[in-house]
Order: structure tokens, then sequence, then C-alpha cells
């Protein structure tokens, strides 16, 4: 009987939306494979509050309810969720796409001897493989399992779907076995989040300009564009190393891959290690003075036109929009 | 102290990556040092520069024929440099735990039972992107981790160094041992002079074999071509751009 587990990440008291739309995908998935046993593990303080009408389907949540669990330490959490995985005999693991996950769930596989797949899971298969893009986005992988144990990194994707009515959900404390001291480096210090609008990788709209920008100056527009969408702001490479924008926000093969659901390219040619990072975005729009640009290959909606005239367009029909709405 | 500095060759993106009769093509390919592991190569050599007695040993599990990365090594500056092949048949291995398992004998092999102090990696490797091994190295290997590290500051026996989560920059002490992988920003890695690579041309690169009978975790079951091309819609106008989203793709509610 397969037994799934799902890791529910907090930050500051907050589970992560990302979370929460993996444990709804993990339902679904269940839904498909026979209906197995789906739980959640959840370390550190939360109000779980929050979690009500966000959750789909039926399980139990484990919560390592711990002051020392309130802030990500690698030791320890990778030692819950371990112990959790092996006393409900667990066979696959699922995470949403996080630095967090990154971290942990490389140590998991090793640690409980599991095959570690991240990408989207291809469902027509019993196999329990995924598919992910490699090569600068130019190749799609298909990779299987080969141990009894699987941990999957969900890749971010499509917007989370409204949860269906009926389910139900309970929450059983659990108490992990303590670090000693040496177990218990690194230690993290402190965590400076950025104010305001979301992170890219975690946006549902990302609103991007690259060198057609013209400077830091014109990002603006692009932040008046993102904040009336509830969006991010995002970079190409040309953009970031010209210090125009902060290399978090760089998006392509040596920055972010992002999924968001619709995805503005602005002055941005569409260089391929550009595009390995918009791959899994949903809706793509571009903005180009360049009828010829490569990123019209790729993009659904094409405004041929310049950004320093169009942008300011846009954003004066969207705030009428909205202020109809 | 002993820093250790895992390398491994990429295709360079500039270079396209073929596809002939279902598998990939890789003869128009010219490989390169994976950019992340520059920057944890560059790291290691400015550690010792600051701190005299330092030895970098440069490891990269690889066939033959991506020797040279190694000699790149060589020339930004490593003392020693070793290829790591197993002992079966001399392939790098696909799977990231199989990877992560030749590094870590490969390094208990060279240090014995005392660890390097410090080992660097890139945050990932830019053809498959698992960035996995690292943090598989570092449970092997039994020691602490923290990828994805933008900035290192040591004090005496505690390194400071800074990376990027969602939404805001973590800061996190560690000491050693340590393995820290590198992502872009941490620093900008030196261009090698004509000199440097002459001379890295006549040291040597040391062979390690390590066995390896373990089977993969992962295995690539198919790989095929992505077709790129959509049909554009171009709009003529804003107007009709917000009324698409709106209509058509609902995405502005
Ligand atoms: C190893 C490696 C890794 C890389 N990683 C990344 C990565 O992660 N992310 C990334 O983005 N790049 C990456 N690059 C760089 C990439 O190859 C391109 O150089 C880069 O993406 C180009 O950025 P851009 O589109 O902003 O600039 P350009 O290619 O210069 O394009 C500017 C575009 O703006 C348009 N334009 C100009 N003025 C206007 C205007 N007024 N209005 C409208 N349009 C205008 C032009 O027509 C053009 O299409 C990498 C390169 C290498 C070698
Ligand atoms: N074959 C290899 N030899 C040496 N180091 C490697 C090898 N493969 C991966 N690494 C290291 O692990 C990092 C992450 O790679 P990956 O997990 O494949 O994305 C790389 O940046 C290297 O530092």
């Amino acid at each position: 009987m397969n037994k799934f587990l799902v890791f529910l990440e907090q930050r500051e008291g907050i589970v992560k939306q990302s979370s929460l739309s993996a444990w709804n995908r993990v339902q679904e998935l269940a839904a498909l494979n026979g209906n197995p046993v789906v739980s959640g593990i959840l370390a550190g303080p939360v109000d779980i509050g929050q979690l009500d009408g966000a959750m789909a389907g039926d399980g139990v949540i484990y919560h390592a309810d711990e002051d020392g669990l309130g802030v990500y330490n690698q030791e320890r959490y990778t030692r819950v969720v371990a112990e959790t995985f092996q006393r409900e005999a667990c066979t696959a693991l699922f995470f949403a796409d996080t630095a967090m996950t990154r971290d942990m769930a490389p140590r998991l596989a090793v640690r409980i001897e599991a095959s570690l797949l991240s990408g989207s899971i291809t469902c027509d298969s019993d196999a329990g493989g995924v598919s992910r893009r490699v090569y600068s986005g130019s190749f799609l992988a298909s990779f299987v399992p080969t141990r009894q144990a699987r941990i999957y990194i969900l890749s971010s994707s499509a917007p989370v779907q409204p949860v269906p009515d009926g389910g139900s959900i309970k929450f059983l404390d659990v108490e992990p076995r303590q670090c000693t001291v040496e177990d218990i480096f690194p230690v993290v210090r402190h965590i400076i989040m950025r104010e305001g609008p979301p992170d890219v990788a975690e946006a549902r709209i990302i609103v991007a300009g690259g060198r057609g920008m013209g400077g830091a100056e014109g990002f603006a527009l692009l932040e008046q564009l993102a904040s009336l969408l509830g969006g991010a702001v995002g970079a190409s490479r040309t953009a970031v190393d010209a210090g125009w924008r902060p290399h978090a926000e760089q998006i392509g093969q040596t920055g972010k891959t992002v999924a968001p659901a619709l995805y503005f390219a602005c002055g941005i040619s569409g260089a391929v290690q550009h595009l390995a990072g918009i791959g899994s975005a949903g809706v793509v729009v571009a903005i180009n003075s360049d009828r010829d640009a490569p990123i019209f290959d790729v993009a659904d909606y094409g405004l041929v036109g310049d950004v320093h005239i169009v942008l300011p367009k846009l954003i004066d029909l969207l705030k009428e929009f909205l202020k109809k709405q | 102290m002993n820093i250790a500095v895992c390398v491994c060759s990429v295709p360079d993106t500039a270079s396209v990556v073929g596809y002939l009769d279902g598998a990939i093509d890789y003869s128009r390919v010219n490989v390169v040092m994976n950019p992340y592991d520059e920057y944890a190569l560059e790291e290691a050599v400015r550690f010792k520069e600051r701190v005299e007695g330092t030895i970098v040993t440069v490891f990269s599990f690889a066939p033959d024929s991506e020797k040279e990365v190694l000699r790149k090594a060589l020339a930004m500056g490593a003392d020693r440099a070793v290829q790591v092949r197993c002992s079966e048949e001399g392939l790098r291995p696909c799977d990231p735990f199989l990877t992560a398992l030749g590094l870590s004998r490969a390094i208990s092999g060279m240090y014995g039972a005392l660890l390097p102090d410090l080992v660097f990696c890139g945050k990932q490797s830019t053809d498959f992107q698992s960035a996995q091994v690292p943090s598989m190295l570092a449970e092997l290997l039994g020691m602490a981790s923290v990828l994805g590290i933008t900035s290192l500051h040591t004090s005496g026996d505690v390194i400071r160094v800074e990376r990027e989560i969602e939404g805001g920059i973590e800061t996190v002490d560690v000491t050693f041992p340590v393995v820290l992988s590198a992502e872009k920003g941490l620093n900008e890695p030196r261009n090698t002079s004509i000199r440097a690579v002459m001379d890295a041309r006549k040291k040597t690169v040391d062979l390690l074999e390590v066995s390896l009978h373990e089977e993969p975790c992962v295995v690539v079951s198919g790989i095929k071509p992505l077709e790129r091309k959509k049909i554009c819609c171009f709009v003529p106008d804003e107007q009709e751009l917000l009324g698409i989203l709106n209509h058509k793709c609902n995405l502005l509610s």
C-alpha cells in the first residue's frame, strides 16, 4: 500500500502557498493512483487556523510544534522529516520547489535511501517518473526511479486550483528526537525579508525587463505594472549585469526558473539562456520594438513597439479597468 | 587548511546540443567548466591567497574526454587536480547520487579520516540542473552544508555566508568543516593568463579510481527535443492586449 507524505513549509509561522498547492496536487495524484493515504509533516510553531479551507482531501498532518524548529535548521528538519517518513512507513515524499527543499531533499534521499526526482510527474506511467527540461530548456528528459522509496520535488506551475469542500484534515503533535549542539550547525543568524511584492520565484504574474528598458529608471514602469497586477518584477541577465536590478530578480539559466501564469517580457530579446528560465510559464506576452526578436517565437501574444510608449498606455488602461471592477 | 573543489564540464551555452536518432548528439558541442564551478574555484583560490598553507585540490568525476576542465582549474590557481574515474567503466555517471558517492569516496581516499576543511561546489550544473550533488556529498561525508551562497566572510573559526531564499536573504554562520555551493554574485572569476595556461599544461593531473558497484537511484528513460515554436498572435494595441488577458486568459481577476 502506498503512503504519501507532503512536507509543508512554513516561514515565520506562515505555511507557504507553494506547499499548499503541492498538497492539493498530491491529493489529485492520489485519486489517480488508487487512493493511497496522504499525510503531511509540518515543522515549527504555526497557527493551524490559517489552513482552514486551504487544503483539499483527507489526511493527518504531523506537527512538530517546537520553538527550536521555528527557523529552518538543516539537521533538525532533516531528522524530523526522516523520522516521520520511516515511522509512518511512507513510500513517497513530496516537496514544493523552494530553497529549503533544495537544501533538505538531497540529504533525505541519501538518508532514507530514496530516489530523488524533480520535475513534473508524468501521470500516464505507473513507474512514478517525472519529466524535466534539460540543456537550457531545449530538451525534455524523462526520469524514472529505481528505488522503492521516492522523493519528489514538484516544479511550481499553474495557479492553485480552488479547493473542493468536504475534506477533513486532522493534526497530530509529534515530538522529534533532540539534536545535540554539534549536530545543529549551520546556524541561521538572521533573515532579512524584502518588503512588498512577491518574489519572482513565487509570483503568479511576472513583469520582466531587459536591455530594451534602457536603464534602471525604465524599470519604474515595470514596477508600476507589477504592483497593479499584484505581480513581481523580473530581469534579464543584461539588466542585472548593468546594475539596473538585483541578481535575485534574474530569470534564466544562471538565474531563477519561474512558472508564473502570466509572463511579460519587455525589451527582452529572448536568448536561449533567458528562455531556459521560463519554459513552464503559462501565457507569455512579449513587447519589443523588433518584430523579428526571437522572444516572439515563444510568445503567445506579441506587441511590436517601444516599451516607453506601450507600457505607459498599458498602465493607464489597466488603472481604468481596475477602477471599474 | 585543505580545500576540495568539485568541478564538472558542461556544454558551452553557445554551442548547439544536437539530436540524432533518438539520442543527444554532442558532436558539435564544446565543453567548458560549469559556470557555477568557476565561482566555487575562484572563492577557494581567494581563500588560499588569504590563508597561508592552504592547499586547493580540484576533483572532477569525468571521462578522459573531459579532462580539460582540470587543466583550466590548475590555470586558475588550484594546487592539485584529480580526475575521478570509476574502475568499472570510466564514464561519468548521470545519476547525482552516484556522482556524489564517487566524489565522496575520492575525497575520503585523498584525505583519509580527516575531512577537508572546506568543500566548494557550484550551485548546479547547467546541463541537467539537478542541484543535488553538493548536499548529497555533504550528507555522505557527514558534513554540514550551505547552498547557493552569494557572499562569504571568515572571522576566526566562524564562516558567515549569505544566501538567497524566496523573498529575502539568509545570513548563516557555519564552522569548519562545511560544504558550500556557489551562486552567481559570490565573486568575479579571474581570467587566466596565457602564461598560467601554459604552466598548467606542464602540471600533472592525478587519476583516482573509485569502485562504484551501486545501482543508480534515478535513470533517464528518454529525452526528446522541445519544439519551441508557438504561433505568436500579434495584437495591434494595448487595449486589445488587455482585452485578451482579461477575457481569453482570465488573468486579471
Ligand atoms: C553562461 C551564460 C549564462 C547566461 N544566463 C542568462 C540568464 O540566466 N538570464 C538571461 O536573461 N540571460 C543570460 N545570459 C545572457 C543571454 O545570452 C543574453 O545576453 C541576455 O539574455 C540578453 O538580455 P536582453 O534580452 O535584456 O538584451 P538584448 O539581447 O540586448 O535584447 C534587448 C531587446 O530589447 C529590444 N529593445 C531595445 N529597445 C527597445 C525599446 N525601446 N522598446 C522595446 N524593445 C526594445 C531589442 O529589440 C532587443 O530584442 C547568459 C549568457 C551566458 C553565456
Ligand atoms: N561529475 C562531477 N565531478 C565533480 N563535481 C561535480 C560533478 N557533477 C556535479 N558536480 C558538482 O556538483 C555541483 C552541482 O551539480 P548538479 O547537482 O549536477 O547540478 C556542480 O556545480 C559541481 O560542483
